[in-house]
């Protein structure tokens, strides 16, 4: 739980009471207003985002930055071409091939050929590039998986409408290692967002059982997801980057954040998903 | 000099100490008497420090200390002395001296606010243009309270924002951004005891309650040997003492806060006591406001919000030789919140003060003043969500004693030798989190000590009429666990009068700083912390030149000042992007480390006799910082040199305040600074994520500070009408004030923002959104006194 804490206090701390103080000046004065703003030149690159994850043909979305205030239709590169590098050194090309993923409802525009089998430990490595010299590399290798110990729920007195339940997700923490981790829980459906999410390291309690609760937010007979990722360090720090990032537009408090990829020469992620996930009816 | 200092030091600074008190003094021509005294307020019998005594036929003239007293070597003979305070009415006497002789000085108070500033004498600007020590200002409570304020809350910091060389953090903020210094090197001192968080409301007021403040003074450069251990300025607030000869009350009721004072004698002829106290009512009204909406589903409660500050001061005369001055502040901001639904925050924070400080006179000669304080501050946060708890806290404290010694040998010296030291205690992160079945529980407390030290000479030196020098030399270390560091901090300042209404000044100063704030916020937040010098984080150390003239005009009615300032600094301390600053035990390696560097001009022009005074102060300055590749990072703005947010090209104030008749006094002030260094990203990409959520799109930031805010304009304007006496209140007035006048929008930040389809909720474009806070405010503040 203590990881889930100092999330929390974080957020409230360092986000939310500024920004309350923000809205509520915002919200007595409502002083805002249109600006035209000029900013600098701005060259778009490549934007990568790998998942590989065992027993699923590879499938990346490639696309490309845009000048903040351009039009929002995400550009979409038709001249890259990807390569997945295995363990063993072959070399595969992902072909493009645009298309949604059924089970997350993302979008992908390369695809490999073939079901991969990671094991913890192995490396792959990614190379995209495109006609116009840009080229984006990145390696990644999986982590160990940490199994989900329990999930348990517990309901509070109310009645009705009003009765819900908190859930508590249990893991151990291995001890020789810094490790990271991102817990979802998504009801009804993995391609909805979830509806608790956090993202932890265990900088505080390395080697500890690791407890993180929800509140009192699930009612009786929902289904839930319960996902539990196991990060390397360049993922998690991607994933805390982009958050800052996220945060930092809007808030006068905020610092602004670069992004953290864990590929060169362009921005975004390339990962070997380790996770574990457990379904259950909270009754 | 880091870590140890050597025997070869030791011997260094000995020396200079002889040097100090063998220097050669002139002959003299004719005979000498010293003239000396105390000066204080009639009715209330508190001193006056900073009040000028004069002869203005010789150039010649002394500042009252904090004690009020003062002492001027004369010649024998018939004088005019000239006796000045801001806020009374100037007293000459003429003075047969034929002997050293004793004369002391009541000055009457102007009566009511609105003469306090008109009534200024030509004095103090003779001072200023005699004294070697530039790059100071000087501002009076009283002189605070007559100009408009934000929600009419004087605020004594703010309005050293309105003078040159000082910038603000934002719009209604109180930091104090010094020649290119952040807020977090300014020395912020109440009756020579240490404040570290000077900032109710995540800084849009300070903590000074403008009724038991009597003046601070604010150096931005040239600082004098006694001060150390920030970089870029001195802020030393003075509290006030009580009325030494009768009980009164005094107090106002203002928008947000009311105040009220109690003062009195604690012994007739031997000390006095004064306690004052504040407290804003915000949550009086949101409290109701949440009863009103009880039970509703989609409400959401507003967080219960208020601050109050308490400050006491008293004095006490042991004997003829003796006094004991104590002094106090305690200050809490408090913030609840309980929503529906289980979730409970609470979340306070504050500074408690004390100061006690024995003042004892030796003679005529030789003063000593020894004090003991204690400062703390400190955060709470108090969590409990469902069945699950959890208690965050983070402070520091420190004792120290100092001990301050003031000698006289003649006219020409002036010599002051100091030593202090401080224990320093730093709470960065105690955590305490379980839940109510005890299955869970876990805590964390990361405690660093710290001690720092410093010894100090200085002498004001005067050889001729035309040349005075100011030097001195501070040593100063520091220690946290094995690590030690330690400089020598040389100042030194001169003055040269070219000719009896034109001086040129110049000074030069070192700083160190050990301990640091851990921010990356860019505002002043309650949940920044202290951290000490130690392991990679070394002290932080600037050095600054200026150089100036001053120029009395208007005979004696008018002073020009203009000052050029160079600073540089190393080991300037910056965070690593996503930096974990929040219960770290390895904060350590979340530093980055840099230069940086600053100049500029200032151009100040002051008048304070007449019907009409004020100040009229533009600046023209360049700051900019510089953090290289390093710890794995390409540094900040990938190392490249940057503008920090509080830099400033152009920064033009104008202070007018007009005496219309006794009663009426209109004043005004007007602001104009260039935009704001800020962030924004210049491009964007589109994150899908792995399972679920939205698709994103995230900014990117490849520069810092590369883009500017629209200028920032404001004009204040306010009325101070002094009520006639009745009964019951012999004295009140009531102060209205328009802040923002024409109400300007100013920008506090800009951000992007996504304009949808309303009915697909299609992003169709983004857009920029400027932000402001405060519109037209007018406000009233009812003051009293009985």
């Amino acid at each position: 739980m203590q990881s889930s804490l100092i999330t929390r206090i974080s957020n409230a701390v360092f986000g939310s009471l500024p920004g309350l103080l923000a809205l509520w000046l915002l919200s007595s004065c409502g002083l805002q207003q249109d600006i035209d703003v000029v900013l600098p030149d701005y060259p778009p690159q490549l934007v990568v985002e790998a998942y590989l994850e065992s027993g699923q043909i590879p499938r990346i979305a490639v696309s490309e930055s845009a000048p903040y205030l351009s039009s929002p239709n995400p550009q979409v590169p038709t001249d890259v071409k990807a390569y997945l590098t295995l363990p063993n050194g072959q070399r595969q090309e992902l072909r493009f091939d645009p298309g949604i993923d059924n089970v997350t409802g993302k979008v992908y525009t390369h695809i490999g050929q073939r079901r991969i089998s990671p094991t913890p430990g192995q490396t792959f490595r990614l190379e995209v590039m495109d006609t116009q010299g840009r080229r984006v590399t990145g390696q990644a290798t999986m982590p160990a998986l940490v199994p989900i110990d329990t999930v348990e729920w517990k309901f509070n007195d109310k009645q009705g409408e009003f009765r819900k339940a908190y859930v508590l997700t249990r893991f151990r923490d291995p001890a020789p290692t810094t490790d990271y981790y991102r817990l979802q829980i998504h009801r009804d459906s993995i391609s909805r967002d979830p509806e608790v999410e956090y993202t932890v390291e265990d900088r505080l309690n390395n080697g500890a059982e690791y407890s993180l609760g929800t509140s009192y937010e699930f009612a009786p007979n929902d289904t839930i997801f319960v996902t539990l990722y196991h990060l390397d360090q360049p993922y998690f720090r991607f994933l805390q980057s982009v958050q800052d990032a996220r945060n930092a537009n809007g808030n006068p408090f905020g610092q602004p954040s670069a992004i953290k990829s864990t590929v060169e020469g362009g921005v975004g992620v390339f990962t070997v998903l380790s996770y574990q996930r457990r379904m259950v009816i909270v009754k | 000099m880091d870590r140890q200092g050597s025997m070869g030091f030791r011997f260094l600074v000995a020396g200079f100490l002889i040097l100090l008190t063998v220097l050669p003094t002139t002959a003299w021509a004719q005979v000498q008497r010293v003239l000396s005294g105390v000066v204080r307020a009639s009715g209330t019998s508190e001193a006056l420090p900073g009040a000028t005594v004069a002869v203005p036929e010789l150039g010649l003239g002394a500042t009252a200390d904090e004690q009020g007293a003062y002492s001027l070597r004369l010649p024998e003979g018939r004088h005019q002395v000239v006796v000045s305070f801001i806020g009374y009415d100037t007293q000459t006497l003429t003075v047969n001296l034929t002997r050293n002789q004793r004369q002391s000085f009541q000055l009457v108070s102007a009566g009511n606010q609105l003469q306090e500033v008109v009534v200024e004498g030509r004095g103090s600007l003779e001072q200023k243009l005699q004294t070697t020590q530039m790059s100071v200002e000087r501002l009076t409570a009283k002189e605070a309270k007559l100009l408009p304020a934000l929600f009419g809350e004087v605020d004594i910091l703010k309005t050293l924002q309105l003078k040159p060389g000082v910038q603000n953090g934002g719009e209604g903020t109180s930091g104090l951004f010094v020649r290119g210094g952040s807020a977090d090197q300014n020395l912020v001192l109440l009756d020579d005891a240490l404040v570290y968080n000077p900032s109710h409301l995540f800084g849009l007021f300070s903590v000074f309650n403008p009724d038991a403040v009597q003046s601070v003074d604010l150096y931005k450069g040239g600082f004098p040997a006694q001060y150390g251990g920030r970089l870029s300025s001195v802020v030393d607030v003075k509290l006030r003492p009580g009325n030494p000869d009768k009980f009164t009350t005094s107090g106002g009721i203002g928008l947000i806060s009311s105040r009220l004072t109690v003062e009195g004698p604690i012994k007739k002829g031997k000390g006095a006591f004064l306690v004052s106290g504040r407290r804003t009512y915000f949550d009086v009204f949101t409290r109701q406001i949440n009863k009103l909406n009880e039970g509703q589903d989609d409400y959401n409660p507003i967080p219960d919000y208020y601050f109050y500050d308490l400050n006491a001061k008293a004095n006490y005369k042991l004997g003829e030789k003796d006094e004991l001055f104590l002094s106090g502040y305690l200050g809490h901001d408090v913030f609840g919140f309980n929503s529906q639904n289980g979730f409970n925050f609470d979340f306070s924070w504050g500074n408690a003060v004390g100061a006690l400080r024995w003042n004892h006179t030796f003679n005529k000669r030789l003063f000593l003043n020894t004090t003991a304080s204690l400062t703390r501050y400190e955060y709470r946060i108090s969590n409990r969500l469902d069945q699950f708890a959890f208690n965050l806290s983070s402070d520091i404290r420190d004792l120290t004693l100092r001990s301050d010694l003031d000698y006289l040998p003649n006219d020409q010296h002036a010599l002051k030798f100091g030593v202090t030291a401080t224990a320093h205690r730093f709470g960065t992160g105690r955590l305490q989190a379980g839940s109510q079945d005890g299955r869970l529980s876990l805590g964390s407390d990361i405690t660093y000590s710290g001690a720092e030290a410093a010894l100090y000479a200085s002498d004001t030196y005067k050889p001729t009429e035309k040349w005075q020098l100011e030097y001195g030399l501070r040593l100063s270390g520091f220690r946290s666990g094995a690590d030690q560091y330690g400089g020598l901090e040389p100042r030194a300042a001169v003055r040269y009068s070219l000719t009896p209404t034109v001086s040129l000044k110049s000074s030069y100063a070192l700083m160190y700083q050990y301990v640091h704030l851990v921010t990356n916020s860019g505002a002043s937040l309650p949940t920044d912390i202290w951290y000490p010098s130690r392991g990679s984080v070394k002290p932080q150390r600037s050095q600054q030149v200026a150089a100036g003239i001053s120029w009395l005009l208007g005979d004696g009615r008018y002073l020009i000042t203009n000052e050029a300032y160079y600073k540089w600094a190393q080991r300037q301390i910056d965070f690593k992007d996503g930096a974990q600053l929040f219960v770290n035990p390895d904060l350590d390696s979340e530093f980055l480390f840099g230069k940086g560097w600053a100049y500029g001009n200032e151009i100040y022009l002051e008048k304070k006799q007449g019907r009409t005074t004020g100040w009229v102060g533009y600046t023209l300055s360049w700051t900019k910082r510089q953090f290289p590749a390093q710890r794995g990072t390409t540094g900040i703005n990938n190392g490249n040199p940057f503008y920090p947010t509080y830099d400033r090209r152009h920064n033009l104030t104008v202070v007018v305040l007009h005496s219309l008749s006794e009663r009426v006094q209109l004043t005004g002030s007007f602001v104009y600074t260039s935009g704001q260094a800020t962030t924004l990203p210049l491009g964007r990409f589109v994150f899908q994520d792995v399972y679920g959520g939205d698709v994103a799109a995230v900014p990117i930031y490849p520069q810092r500070n590369t883009y500017r805010l629209a200028p920032y304009h404001r004009l204040d304007i306010g009325v101070v009408w002094k009520l006639r006496p009745n009964r019951w209140v012999p004295e009140s007035d009531l102060t209205f004030s328009v802040y923002n006048a024409y109400n300007r929008r100013n920008p506090y930040f800009v951000y992007f923002d996504q304009v949808k389809d309303k009915q697909t909720d299609e992003v169709l474009s983004y857009r920029a959104r400027q932000v402001s806070l405060f519109p037209v405010i007018p406000s009233v503040t009812y003051n009293f006194k009985f």
